[in-house]
């Protein structure tokens, strides 16, 4: 022990790079379970009693409420992969923390850890340019069916695989209708203009697909129409209610016919900013704020729908789409109030519709923006949770296929491919390095392995086949789709998994592979940790 | 864990103990080398990074020496010295922290054995600032003149410098960034006033390093309040940078307003619309579009009412300004920050071709291009794919313009690599052969003292540290005096011709540093406790 006095723990060297990666390895194996098709849930339970039941790996870290600081790191690379991607939250998780178990290994044989952390950073530039330049397979080649099978690709593992077809539709059409050319003149995707509403009640067959902006809102009155067209639209963000003065202004009344006429004249502000609304032509009037009921009947008087307590975010997304201006205030330039046609947008259609049981606005054919609608079904609350972050994650690996137009075939095939030219390229270097790029090969077999031990199939033996296979479709270039082969997980036996369709988006298995090396030596690069402690309080006679 | 034992004896038994002074020199020596020892591995391209949680739990990585051990809190007061010394050589030269506290490590080592031998200290302590006396004349000799002009020369001191940290395999981007910055900001005639405050290093996560970018111009974290449908792109800029509230002045607490009529409820209503207004246009006839509101405690930057006529006079409103960041904005957008309404003129505004609010990643900014007129300021936009790799990156850099900085200071390049130390470690022991009595002893200890430096980046680097520092020896000797560790092929080789260079500043500062404070704790021959 040295003789170094902090305040606080100290350990270095050895020591805290094996904890640190034991630490990882833990987070890993808590999500080992959950990865590929056949992979299990996790239940969550909270320290408030809150259940949620997932199988998404940044999901179920971020709920673990990690404590070792290396941990930590792994969680955040799950989060920043889905932010970054979407997809592949578990699988960047597993090979972070099998990079680390072999590095571990190295260093116990005598290398030094920066040999290492060169080695890595060699194999991970060398195996994202392989997957780009040989494995990725373009969208364009593949037709429409690709996108598809991306989809049905990253809802397979998902609690909503069971009805993966009626969902990968879902999720490709949703995706296919918000389609927007840019300035650029590329295409974008963007999902947030998808809306997911939840609903419990009825099946996961019963979620659908609708067209245009749906609010989880109602009418607020009956008397109003179920449907105006074509929708001019205001957007509101203040009161609608009695309007009241303001903190430090005080009302006093010494004749209660004074009190009458103060109420009078609350209403009267409201009624005057009603009528300035509507005589600017408007018929959907949406705000985030209330509306009296008393002020309600002046809106049924003119055929128009009004519809409180919008969201916030909904607002936004409404305004963007309709070509509306959100009004904070109604006050214009001569101090006056007033309300200006020019702040209306327009849709062909402001309708309530019943779906299953119940009421939502939908405003349709919107002048700016295309924009979709899910709504999901579900027996209760935790299964239309998890189906809407299932559905994301589906979501943005369509987004991805269309926006990167490169796929790749799935099931533990690429690492299986990438495997074999890391272990022949690392052959050719001489140098310590080469022993890490040997290792960073191996740890990429940790996919494919996991995905067959996930599927009781015998994981020695699948690799084995594999591996097999792909040596022969790398030497020998005729039989080159040979290199398309992966695991059939169902049946238990190799395929070709190009032609069966389990595609997933080339760019978000770059980013894992990116992320994961990025993580693992970032934790590698430690050799030292200091842990502070709280300072107490009467250290007053200190210094 | 003597050094706390003895210090927790000392406070039990009585607050006027004394410790014989063999001891406390003793315990002084081993606690700071233990310190010395803790950022040891931390040196040089391949060193490594330290992790340290803090009390609140955050998580820190990092290679720089100086946020190292400002973090750690070490506790014995003599090794609190050392952080101090890597403190004082983060401002004055800004790089080469870790060094000088393992310079400084392996000079009280040095003056173990030299104690050992019986040399009384004051000996030890003349004879060590004569050294490097001695060490500074040899380093000048071996140093480059340089021209500032010869901006590749530049680039790769700062290269350099970025080369031991975890951005080491972005250092081509950033170090022309760095040495872009700092020229911008310098004002050749008058080097040491170059005041690094003057760049400002934004930090936006999302993306990677790669995205980082050098900003001429003013780039503000803030975004533009669109919550009345303002305008978020500007062309023909006039900006204001005002101190006061947009919103309805606020009665004292104790203050009511009474209204005992309902048309004075109009009034009230109708006033309040007509004060903003009256604001709003006073603003707008000025000719200003672009307004930034510092950040308020006591009443509202801004309210509803106010924002929704800005937007309409096409007015863009950049809120939550901090107060510390005025001055930064003043100073680059070379304008006076406005107090009160009443002195709302013309004459205040900055003019500014662009100001338009652009999104990086997932966060938003707001960007301010060709400021008309010569000011002195730069922004970085620092990007990166976890708030660690971040800050570290900002940590990096700031080092990376401290290096510059030094350039600035002193024109004169010095080989890296431990060509320098290997150097003054040859060259002293010539000189020590020239001595007599046990000054010579003195002097020879502190030139195989240094030695430590090409000795721990060959360790860290994972080579046979005694069979390089003897070749490497073996080459100065030989007159190679550029000589260094090619840490990245394992070999011996010229480091001018591998641009692995650095500023002669840092190299003697720290030289000079360390030894003044080794020379500081060997003086010490008493610890008094008082309460």
């Amino acid at each position: 022990m040295s003789s170094l006095a902090i305040y606080g723990e100290r350990q270095s060297g050895e020591d805290v790079r094996t904890q640190n990666i034991t630490a990882c390895i833990a987070i890993a194996n808590i999500l080992k379970s959950s990865l590929g098709p056949v992979g299990l849930d996790k239940m969550l339970v909270d320290d408030m009693g809150d259940v949620i039941v997932t199988n998404d790996g940044a999901t179920i870290l971020k709920q673990l409420e990690v404590e070792h600081p290396a941990a930590k790191v792994l969680v955040e690379l799950a989060q920043q992969q889905d932010e970054e991607v979407g997809d592949g939250t578990t699988s960047v998780v597993l090979l972070a923390a099998e990079l680390l178990r072999r590095a571990d290994d190295l260093v116990r044989r005598g290398i030094h850890p920066t040999n290492i952390i060169a080695g890595y950073r060699l194999a991970m530039r060398e195996s994202c340019k392989y997957l780009r330049d040989i494995l990725a397979v373009s969208v364009e080649k593949l037709g429409k069916s690709c996108l598809m099978n991306t989809a049905r690709t990253a809802i397979s593992s998902k609690i909503i695989g069971s009805e993966i077809d009626f969902f990968a539709n879902l999720a490709v059409e949703a995706v296919l209708a918000v389609k927007r050319k840019t300035e650029d003149g590329k295409y974008k995707y963007p999902i947030k203009a998808i809306n997911i509403l939840k609903k419990s009640g009825k099946g996961a067959r019963d979620s659908q697909l609708l067209k245009g902006i749906g609010l989880n809102v109602t009418r607020a009155s009956q008397g109003m129409p179920l449907r105006v067209s074509p929708a001019k639209i205001a957007c509101l963000d203040f009161d609608l209610r009695r309007s009241k003065m303001k903190m430090g202004v005080q009302v006093l009344v010494e004749d209660p016919k004074e009190l009458e006429k103060i109420q009078e004249k609350e209403y009267e502000v409201t009624k005057s900013r009603i009528e300035a609304i509507l005589k600017a032509g408007a018929n959907a009037i949406f705000t985030t704020k209330g509306i009296d009921d008393a002020a309600l009947k002046y809106f049924v008087e003119k055929n128009a729908i009004a519809v409180r307590r919008v969201a916030k975010d909904d607002m936004k997304r409404l305004a963007k789409a309709t070509g509306a201006s959100v009004q904070l205030t109604m006050a214009d330039l001569g101090g006056e109030e007033s309300f200006d046609p020019s702040f209306l947008g327009s849709a062909e259609e402001v309708v309530e519709e019943t779906i299953s049981d119940d009421k939502f606005i939908f405003v349709r054919g919107c002048k700016n923006l295309a924009s979709g609608t899910i709504v999901l079904r579900g027996p209760n609350e935790y299964m239309c949770d998890e189906m809407s972050r299932s559905l994301h994650d589906c979501l943005c690996a369509v987004q991805r296929a269309l926006e990167s137009n490169y796929v790749v075939p799935g099931g533990g095939c690429v690492e299986t491919a990438l495997s074999i030219f890391l272990e022949n390229f690392a052959t050719t270097l001489g140098g310590r390095e080469q022993l890490a790029i040997a290792e960073f090969s191996d740890a990429l077999l940790v996919i494919p392995k996991t995905l067959a031990a996930n599927a009781a199939l015998d994981a020695t033996d699948m690799i084995a086949k594999l591996r097999a296979v792909h040596n022969t479709g790398q030497l020998d270039s005729n039989k080159g789709n040979l290199s398309h082969m992966g695991l059939d997980l169902e049946n238990g036996h190799l395929r070709d998994n190009l032609e069966a369709g389990i595609l997933e988006p080339a760019m978000s298995k770059i980013k894992s592979i990116q992320l994961a090396t990025e993580a693992a030596i970032t934790i590698l690069r430690i050799d030292d940790l200091i842990k502070l402690k709280k300072k107490q309080e009467d250290d007053s006679g200190e210094y | 864990m003597d050094s706390q034992n003895n210090k927790k004896n000392n406070r039990d038994s009585a607050s006027h103990d004394r410790q014989k002074a063999k001891d406390v020199r003793l315990s002084n020596i081993s606690a700071s080398k233990a310190v010395a020892d803790a950022v040891r591995t931390s040196l040089g391209p391949r060193g490594l990074d330290k992790m340290v949680q803090e009390e609140a739990g955050d998580v820190l990585i990092s290679n720089d020496g100086a946020t190292i051990l400002s973090k750690m809190r070490v506790e014995h007061p003599a090794a609190k010295m050392l952080v101090d010394l890597s403190k004082a050589q983060d401002i004055e030269a800004g790089d080469g922290t870790t060094t000088v506290v393992v310079i400084a490590g392996s000079l009280l080592s040095a003056c173990l054995t030299l104690l050992g031998k019986g040399i009384h200290p004051s000996l030890i302590s003349d004879a060590f600032q004569y050294a490097v006396e001695k060490a500074e004349e040899i380093l000048e000799k071996a140093a480059q003149p340089i021209d500032l002009n010869d901006r590749t020369a530049v680039i790769q001191a700062a290269a350099t410098a970025l080369s031991s940290k975890v951005v080491s395999q972005h250092a081509t981007l950033l170090a022309p960034i760095a040495v872009d910055a700092v020229t911008r900001i310098a004002n050749l005639e008058e080097p040491d006033t170059i005041d690094l405050r003057n760049i400002r290093v934004l930090k936006k996560l999302g993306g990677t390093l790669d995205d980082t970018e050098l900003f001429e111009g003013l780039v503000l974290n803030q975004h533009v309040n669109k919550s009345a449908g303002g305008v978020t792109k500007v062309a023909g800029a006039k900006v204001a940078l005002i101190q006061f509230c947009l919103s309805a002045p606020k009665t004292d607490i104790e203050n009511n307003i009474i209204v005992q009529d309902y048309s004075a409820m109009d009034r009230v209503l109708r006033e309040e619309r007509q004060y903003i207004l009256n604001l709003c246009k006073k603003i707008k006839n000025t000719g200003c579009n672009v307004l930034l509101i510092q950040k308020s405690i006591l009443r509202d930057a801004t309210s509803d009412l106010s924002l929704h006529y800005l937007a309409k006079m096409k007015i863009m409103v950049v809120q939550d300004i901090e107060r510390e960041e005025i001055e930064f904005i003043a100073k680059s957008l070379q304008c006076v920050p406005i107090a009160g309404i009443d002195s709302f003129v013309p004459e205040k505004l900055a003019k500014v071709d662009l100001v338009e609010e652009v999104t990086v990643g997932t966060e938003k900014m707001v960007k301010m291009s060709g400021i008309q007129g010569k000011h002195k300021t730069v922004s970085i936009i620092a990007r990166g794919s976890n708030k660690l790799m971040l800050d570290e990156a900002e940590r990096s850099l700031h080092d990376a313009f401290c290096v510059v900085r030094s350039l600035f200071r002193r024109r004169f390049l010095i080989a890296g690599g431990g060509a320098a130390e290997t150097e003054v470690a040859v060259g002293l022991n010539k000189v020590a052969k020239t001595m007599e009595g046990a000054s010579a002893f003195c002097v020879r200890a502190f030139a195989d003292a240094l030695e430590v430096i090409p000795y721990t980046l060959a360790e860290n680097a994972g080579l046979p540290s005694i069979e390089i520092v003897t070749e490497l020896r073996n080459r100065h000797v030989q007159g190679d005096t550029n000589a260094g560790i090619n840490v990245k092929k394992g070999n011996i080789s010229n480091m001018f011709e591998e641009s692995v260079v650095m500023p002669l500043l840092v190299t003697v500062s720290a030289l000079r540093l360390a030894t003044e404070c080794v020379r500081m704790i060997l003086k010490i021959d008493d610890i008094v406790m008082t309460r």
